[in-house]
């Protein structure tokens, strides 16, 4: 592991390759103590402290992810994200309330969703990345509403053929990942078509196997264990796609003299899904916060960052504050593009 | 004096710079390769501090500096961060964690036992029937497309039947539009079911266990009492609720740690619970009274199904989860009614 000060020597020799594993720092037991006294604070304030609670908690996380040995930054303030969360949470009673009163109109609000949808995507991403910085540098999100609303428009009916709907995944994750900068410096993503529906087509294939396996079995065994054989098998596909469709995406990003490989196993990452489910549900939750920093130990554990060039000469560029609103309204209808 | 060292931005480009900061009453120095920068305190934004997260320090025009040592800027800032400092003073002890962890415990228990059901019960006071008339046809869709067929007694058993509930259900005016399904279904023995709305299913097995009329009113009786106290809109909103304060606790979470919330969430809510279960009975003996009938009946259809149930599963582990316990208790207090 270089050290930063390592730095200056290196760049006079013709700029080599670097190559620096993620690190991520965090102790579980350490985020269990900030976990629960927020979540019991959150409770004594009735949600208020939430807001609060959010933020520390990803500050923690932000900031025990190194590259290069200088960590992540989250900035976002706490007050901005209350009324982005009071504005979410007034939406979602609204919908619920004409779903409870008038069932029949809340078909309709599908409709200011589906156009709203590409807006909340965007605003969310832009808000985080202006609150994630880095050497002092912030992301920012340059995506536009209309480019996005393009994007669902043109590729979005692929939702309802069920087998194209990787197809859409895959152009919305690089109309997200096109439109990041970090600085002045635009992502570029390679094409990673292939590997991403290569990663689908498997799974799909598998599960496909699978449930005719399963049918098969069934004639023999009692059907709840059918169905638990079941469920096991898509826990395993989930953590196949994820695997593949992180690396895919991963490898195909640069950032100026910035690369990246990501090399996460399909099989470990099941066992890692698996093992913190059944932690988490045996211990009531109590184990959420060390699934979360084991997760996120086990990523950064096999992405590297490959640097040809130096890192310090990323300029800051101007970036517009985002209000919380996008963000938090999208996270409760579970709006979101994880890259 | 304080001093500590440091990593330095300039605020417009990524790269750092080595530096001493000397800390002073008033102002901080910095000092590095090619740098010296005097700059008061006031203009100094420190962020709050979270756990051993590194320390920064926001400077004006953007500059910034980043160190480790927090306890050179707890010792410049003492004062920076009222709230959030007490804040992270409870998170670093464990003592505190485990208090926290009492408090959870005790509000989780708490909001399922009684604040659920509680805020349940209120916000059904709000929701028209008709929203009811919906889940109920939502649910009969369930059982029609997938576990129940039309009862396979005869045309005269049926109308009598019938006779009976219309019986049961004659001159309640709550608003319900009360229906008797008989059906002949798979797997699930001999069972009545109340829906959202009005409509009762009751299985042909149920029919047949029954060892007079009288019996087969009582059951009967007992879904309309679940029918009346909105029993299936009051789980459905409880558990809404439950789901919804599980995001909120476990949000920000991967999205397979929501699966492992919804574990427990589903066998909380397994069928209506026992107060639930003791509301519709004290329906039901009030209201075979009214009708002239004896709640002994309930008793003795209670005692059947009980010994149904047995033979079937052998009193094996399934009854630890069954959503009627307590059979025994129920008995009593049906022979025990007024």
């Amino acid at each position: 592991m270089a050290l930063p000060t390592d730095q200056g020597a290196a760049a006079n020799v013709s700029d080599p390759v670097k190559r620096h594993p993620v690190e991520f720092t965090a102790d579980a037991g350490e985020y269990f103590r900030i976990w629960i006294v927020n979540l019991a604070l959150t409770i004594v304030t009735l949600g208020i402290y939430s807001a609060w609670a959010k933020v520390r908690k990803r500050r923690y996380f932000y900031g025990h992810t190194r590259v290069d040995g200088e960590s992540f930054e989250y900035r976002a303030n706490p007050i901005a994200i209350l009324k982005g969360r009071l504005i979410a949470v007034a939406a979602i009673a609204v919908f619920y309330a004409v779903g409870y009163f008038a069932p029949l109109y809340q078909a309709l609000l599908w409709i200011p969703l589906a156009i709203l949808g590409p807006w909340l995507l965007v605003r969310s991403l832009a808000f985080n990345a202006y609150n994630t910085a880095y050497r002092n540098v912030r992301f920012r999100f340059e995506g536009t509403y209309k480019a996005c609303l393009k994007v669902v428009l043109v590729y979005g009916w692929l939702v309802f053929t069920g087998i194209l709907y990787p197809y859409l995944k895959h152009r919305l994750i690089r109309f997200a990942a096109e439109n990041h900068c970090y600085g002045t410096t635009r992502f570029e993503i390679a094409d990673f078509k292939k590997p991403f529906i290569a990663a689908y087509a498997n799974a799909y294939g598998l599960g496909f196997v699978l449930i005719a396996a399963v049918m098969g079995l069934a004639i023999w065994v009692k059907s709840p264990f059918a169905i638990g054989l079941i469920y096991i098998g898509l826990f395993l596909l989930f953590g196949y796609i994820r695997a593949r469709t992180t690396n895919a995406i991963w490898n195909a990003v640069r950032i100026g003299p910035l690369s990246f490989e990501s090399s996460l196993r399909a099989r470990d990452l099941i066992w890692l899904y698996l093992s913190n489910l059944l932690a988490i549900a045996f211990t009531l939750g109590l184990a959420t916060p060390w699934a979360q920093v084991r997760a996120m130990r086990y990523r950064a554990s096999k992405t590297t960052a490959i640097a040809s060039g130096p890192l310090d000469g990323f300029a800051e560029g101007q970036a517009q504050q985002v209000s919380a609103a996008g963000e938090e309204v999208a996270e409760l209808f579970d709006i979101d593009i994880a890259l | 004096m304080i001093e500590f060292e440091a990593a330095y931005y300039d605020g417009r480009t990524s790269a750092s710079k080595r530096v001493r900061v000397r800390g002073y009453t008033l102002a901080i120095q910095i000092i590095g390769d090619g740098l010296r920068l005097d700059v008061p305190l006031g203009k100094v934004r420190v962020d709050p501090p979270v756990g051993s997260t590194r320390r920064a320090l926001h400077l004006p025009d953007g500059a910034q500096l980043q160190t480790d040592d927090h306890r050179a800027v707890e010792a410049l800032f003492p004062r920076a961060h009222a709230l959030e400092g007490w804040v992270h003073a409870l998170e670093r002890r464990w003592l505190y964690a485990l208090a926290a962890i009492a408090f959870v415990a005790a509000f989780a228990w708490w909001s399922v036992v009684d604040g659920l059901p509680r805020a349940a019960k209120i916000v059904a006071g709000f929701v028209p029937t008709t929203v009811e008339v919906n889940l109920g046809e939502q649910s009969l869709g369930f059982f029609e497309r997938n576990l129940c067929g039309p009862s396979t007694l005869d045309a005269a058993r049926q109308q009598a039947l019938q006779q009976r509930f219309a019986r049961l259900t004659a001159g309640l005016a709550d608003g319900y539009a009360y229906r008797l399904l008989p059906r002949a279904c798979r797997g699930i023995g001999a069972n009545a079911f109340a829906l959202p709305g009005g409509t009762v299913v009751m299985t042909d097995a149920l029919v047949k266990l029954a060892r007079n009329d009288d019996q087969i009113s009582a059951v009967l009786a007992h879904e309309i009492g679940h029918v009346r106290h909105r029993h299936g809109l009051r789980m459905a909103l409880q558990a809404a609720g439950l789901a919804a304060l599980a995001t909120a606790v476990f949000g920000d979470a991967t999205s397979i740690t929501s699966l492992a919330t919804t574990l427990p969430t589903a066998l909380l809510q397994s069928g209506y619970s026992r107060e639930a279960e003791a509301e519709a009975d004290d329906y039901a003996f009030q209201r075979l009274r009214e009708i002239g009938l004896s709640p002994k009946a309930f008793a003795e259809i209670m005692l059947l199904l009980e010994k149904a149930r047995q033979k079937t599963s052998g009193g094996g582990p399934k009854d630890y989860f069954s959503t009627h316990p307590a059979t025994a208790k129920r008995i009593e207090r049906a022979l025990a009614a007024p």
